[in-house]
């Protein structure tokens, strides 16, 4: 399908706040985005791609993502079950990544959908930070949100938040997400190195992992923000608008 | 108890104290007279709820009455023409480009900060916030400059009913933290400042910026009669009672037991959708006036609102929703329980604006209507229960109190050379007013909107160094951006509160011009003691000079601001603290500068002249030597030097640029080199002795990265406008190297400066 008819649906409550800079991504790639407020949704039929925004969504007073998480469960979760199944793709950044991993989206392997087994833990500084973070794209182009980012690109994107530590509940998924391909990005230094550790891994998560999408390939959340680096070039030439780019080409090939 | 009494104000003056007291309205014996004569005359006594009001109306806090005969004196007599409605509301409007303006707000919410750290600079960011959605506009950033006694002060010296200062910067900063990042604007400005001074006064001021279409701007002003009250937002609760009153005398020791319920409990995740809900009514033409709850809460709003349309309000007071009930009716009206908004709304519109309220989940009630007489009357289960003339209500009265002049150590002073220049720059970078400050900055979302153009930290990742202002860049569609700084030096300002607040002013425009950004309007938080003290009200007085001193001559004015007096506790006033928050216009913000040495070989310049001017400097506080000569301002000098770097920036040819304050050039130098990890060479070529030159913190300064081959035509545009320059040196090594006269003064790793700057803050607070 042509860009133009590529609908995104970005979710929005009380405390989702990076609707804007998400809708302004996809909206400078020529694509059609619209706000939806989870009060006024009616399905995702129309939608081919589902954007969960970053922010406090209900004040995260219970869990990060937790609320939103259990809100969307509620009202439509056949439909998004539905939606994965067939394909069409779905993004959270930071807050979005928190929801996807309390609704069992992610790391979303294909026998168990909706099996919650990771939480994103407090960061071991066990405070809120904001600092800018250096990625690695470590995928094998699995990833649906990535796959115009050749393997091995470092990127500059820009972290903002206070629980991003990826914890699964058993050891052996790490190998498991990693035997299948599903971690996207790892933290890194300026030199591509991901044995750095602290403050270059700013919430001290294991294996460095920053960004993940499920067995398919197209449920994907990254704590960093990359909308916040659409415009900021590095000297691969890539930005964080290779994200947007990356997802708007998978849905106008396959769809 | 009745819900409402009357209270007879035809007793004796010890009686009339004693009803101030009990009813803490904190109005004086003065007042107390005018307010009995004006019930003479309707033939009645007041209720309870009458004396409230009043109360509220007539505080400091809302009518600036100590202030506002020195202010219409001596600073607002200034215009710019890119003003569009300045002073008159809760935030000013100035041109941003043919169809938009940008909205300024500063505050301070201090007494609440000394009592409940947490909840007091929270609810301050939320207060700021309303303020410049109460335009119509969209909050794009929020500056937050707060002042401390040391984090190291020792306990001993903490007075009783005084919380130590490292528990109040730490619970300030989570409280910024925690409301400011949930409700989505960056926080992208501020500074830390320590002084002994703040010691049980700390002073939280906060500042917001918003943008708005030029069609959408809205008033806080009623429209026509027949149109409706709308309170949207939470509920109304015992929270924040009497806030204004009491932020309208000094602390004592019992404050923090006696005063805890005047601090309201903030709740960013109703004010969030809030926002977007009145933004949203707005955009549709749906509201006649919009006004946020702060100081006074319902008795300032509603009243204040319809004076302003020309008219009166009715109000039912049952309608209020209640976060607990049994509220006293005197409690719903003068509650500042956050969170709140009132709009008046046309009667056909009412269900519209109902509906967009209830999609978002923000409760929305109706709670009166405008009248044609300019009255106030309010009616509880259908009882009339107040019934004023609302002009002799929210008028206030107005004081020319008396000051006098305080004897400051102002003079120069001698002291001795020092022997280690390498140790003098480490300990100066430690000091907790020059530190890096990333300790508080990485604690803020400085980026969420995706607008920040140029953070608070500038240079490489996990390398970062200070910013000189941060910059916004507000529209999709334009490459204009905002420059946002704020500035005051209190040690400047206790030795001589004139040229402090006129270095207040320079430093702020230094800010801005370091990025590249043409001051375009500035906003003041005048924090000062009691007013009725003569010595307090000299400082403020002399301050407000030494603001207009400047002010008068650079193109933009003051188009908002605050006062806040009587910070005073059991430790004694604070220093005189004029807060000034800059706001700078960059037509094209891909030609900004930034802090950070960018490369070897290139030129290194100061601009300015250098001057023995080291009173309240880092340099002398290191020394332990009081007095000195503060920094003087020539706003011509200022004005012109602006000027021609702005130009040159817009022609791409200075690399990096960052003025000089704090621990003169030695310390400015220190950050450039830390950004990117690059050294310097320079030899000093001045007249004063080696030690002065390094550390004067005279005004109207910044240091300059050159490429060699732009040097003519970087010194023939300097000259044009007659702006002194000297070339200093050349960037490149990993090391700063400083000589003069053959003799090397300071040797030092660029990483052994960044490790004792970065660490303090981090260390002490954890």
């Amino acid at each position: 399908m042509e860009t133009k008819d590529i609908n995104v649906c970005v979710l929005r409550i009380e405390g989702t706040n990076n609707e804007q800079e998400i809708y302004d991504s996809f909206k400078r790639l020529g694509a059609n985005p619209s706000f939806v407020h989870l009060n006024e949704f009616k399905s995702l039929e129309n939608f081919q791609c589902l954007m969960i925004p970053g922010g406090f969504s209900s004040g995260d007073y219970i869990r990060a993502g937790a609320i939103f998480a259990s809100r969307i469960r509620s009202r439509f979760w056949d439909d998004i079950k539905d939606f994965v199944r067939d394909g069409y793709a779905i993004g959270g950044i930071c807050n979005g990544f928190q929801v996807l991993v309390e609704l069992g989206l992610l790391p979303g392997f294909s026998r168990s959908i909706g099996k919650v087994n990771a939480c994103l833990a407090e960061n071991d500084s066990a405070r809120f930070e904001c600092r800018h973070t250096v990625l690695k794209h470590v995928g094998p182009n699995k990833c649906v949100f990535t796959r115009a980012l050749p393997e091995n690109e470092v990127l500059v994107i820009p972290s903002a938040h206070a629980e991003g530590k990826l914890l699964l509940a058993d050891d052996k998924l790490y190998e498991r997400m990693e035997k299948n391909g599903q971690i996207v990005f790892r933290y890194c230094d300026r030199s591509g190195r991901t044995d750095c550790g602290y403050p270059w891994n700013p919430n001290g998560s294991p294996q460095n992992i920053a960004g993940i999408c499920n067995e398919k390939g197209n449920v994907f959340g990254m704590m960093p923000h990359p909308e916040r680096a659409f415009y900021k070039e590095n000297a691969n030439g890539h930005s964080g608008k290779v994200i947007f780019e990356s997802v708007i080409n998978y849905i106008g090939e396959r769809f | 108890m009745p819900d409402i009494f009357e209270i007879d104000l035809n007793v004796s003056e010890e009686r009339l104290k004693g009803i101030s007291e009990e009813t803490g309205t904190g109005l004086s014996l003065d007042e107390l007279k005018v307010i009995r004569d004006y019930f003479v005359k309707e033939g009645r006594n007041p209720k309870d709820i009458e004396l409230q009001a009043l109360g509220q109306a007539w505080s400091e806090h809302c009518c600036y009455k100590s202030s506002k005969y020195y202010l219409k004196r001596y600073l607002f007599n200034f215009d710019a023409p890119q003003n569009l409605f300045v002073i008159k509301e809760d935030a000013g409007l100035v041109e941003f480009d043919k169809d938009h303006a940008y909205a300024v707000a500063l505050e301070s919410h201090n007494h609440p900060s000394a009592i409940e750290p947490y909840g007091g600079a929270a609810t301050g960011i939320g207060g700021i916030l309303r303020d410049v959605v109460c335009m119509g506009a969209q909050p794009i950033a929020l500056v937050d400059p707060i002042f401390f006694a040391p984090p190291t002060t020792s306990s001993e010296l903490i007075p009783k009913g005084v919380k130590h200062p490292k528990y109040i910067f730490s619970g300030v900063v989570d409280g910024i933290r925690d409301y400011g990042n949930r409700v989505g604007i960056p926080t992208v400005s501020g500074m830390t400042a320590f002084h002994k001074g703040y010691l049980g006064n700390c002073l939280v001021n906060v500042g917001c910026v918003g943008i708005v279409k030029k069609k959408d701007i809205v008033y806080s002003r009623v429209g026509n009669v027949g149109d409706i009250y709308v309170l949207a937002g939470g509920g109304t609760g015992r929270d924040g009672i009497h806030g204004v009153t009491f932020a309208s005398k000094e602390l004592d020791d019992d404050s923090q037991v006696s005063s805890r319920s005047a601090v309201q409990v903030g709740d960013p995740i109703m004010k969030e959708p809030l926002i977007h809900a009145c933004l949203e009514a707005n955009e549709k033409k749906l509201l006649t006036g919009l006004k946020d709850l702060g100081g006074g809460g319902l008795s300032c709003v509603v009243g204040e609102m319809a004076l302003a349309g020309g008219y009166g309000a009715k109000v039912t007071l049952e309608n209020v929703h209640l976060k607990e009930k049994d509220l006293l009716p005197w409690e719903i009206w003068v509650s500042e329980s956050q969170e709140r908004m009132m709009m008046s709304v046309r009667e056909k519109d009412l269900n519209k604006v109902l509906k967009i309220f209830r999609k978002w989940d923000v409760p929305a009630v109706v709670i009166g209507k405008v009248i044609q007489e300019k009255r106030l009357l309010i009616e509880w289960h259908g009882e009339t229960i107040f019934d004023m003339d609302l002009e002799f209500l929210t008028e206030g009265p107005m004081y020319k109190r008396p000051f006098k002049k305080v004897s400051t150590r102002n003079e120069n002073v001698e002291f001795g050379e020092p022997e280690d220049y390498n140790g003098t720059l480490l300990s100066l970078l430690k000091d907790y007013n020059c530190a890096c400050d990333d300790w508080v900055v990485r604690q803020y979302d400085f980026e969420v909107r995706a607008r920040t153009f140029s953070p608070p930290l500038v240079g490489m990742e996990n390398c970062e160094t200070h910013a000189d202002a941060s910059i916004i860049k507000p529209l999709e569609d334009s490459e204009r951006g905002l420059a946002l700084t704020s500035d005051v030096n209190p040690h400047f300002m206790v030795l001589d509160p004139f040229w402090g607040a006129a270095s207040a002013v320079d430093e702020a425009v230094r800010n801005l011009v370091a990025v590249g950004a043409r001051p375009h309007s500035f906003a003041d938080c005048l924090n000062f003691g009691n007013p009725e003290k003569p010595e307090k009200m000299w400082e403020f007085v002399q301050a407000v000079q030494g603001l207009a001193h400047v002010i008068s001559k650079i193109g933009a004015t003051f188009v908002s601001g605050n006062v806040s007096l009587y910070n005073e506790g059991p430790a004694g006033a604070c220093p005189p603290t004029p807060t000034i928050m800059g706001i700078g216009l960059i037509d094209d913000v891909n030609k900004s500068v930034t802090t950070p040495f960018k490369g070897n070989g290139n030129l290194i310049y100061i601009i300015g002249n250098t001057k023995d001017e080291l009173g309240g400097s880092a340099y002398l506080r290191y020394r332990g030597i009081a007095g000195g000569i503060v920094p003087r301002v020539n706003p011509y000098e200022l004005s012109n030097a602006s000027f021609s770097l702005i130009e040159l920036m817009g022609k791409g040819m200075v690399i990096s640029c960052h003025d000089i304050s704090e621990g003169g050039i030695c310390c400015t130098l220190a950050e450039m080199c830390i950004g990117n990890e690059i050294g310097a060479a320079i030899t000093l070529k001045g007249k004063l002795r080696p030690d002065k030159e390094l550390f004067s913190e005279s005004n109207t300064r910044w240091i300059c990265e050159i490429d060699p081959n732009d040097r003519a035509e970087f010194e023939d545009g300097l000259r044009a406008h007659q702006v002194a320059f000297t070339i200093l040196g050349a960037t490149g090594g990993d090391r700063l190297r400083m000589a003069k006269d053959g003799k090397m003064l300071v040797d030092i790793e660029v990483k052994s400066m960044k490790e004792a700057w970065q660490r303090p803050l981090w260390d002490i607070m954890g």
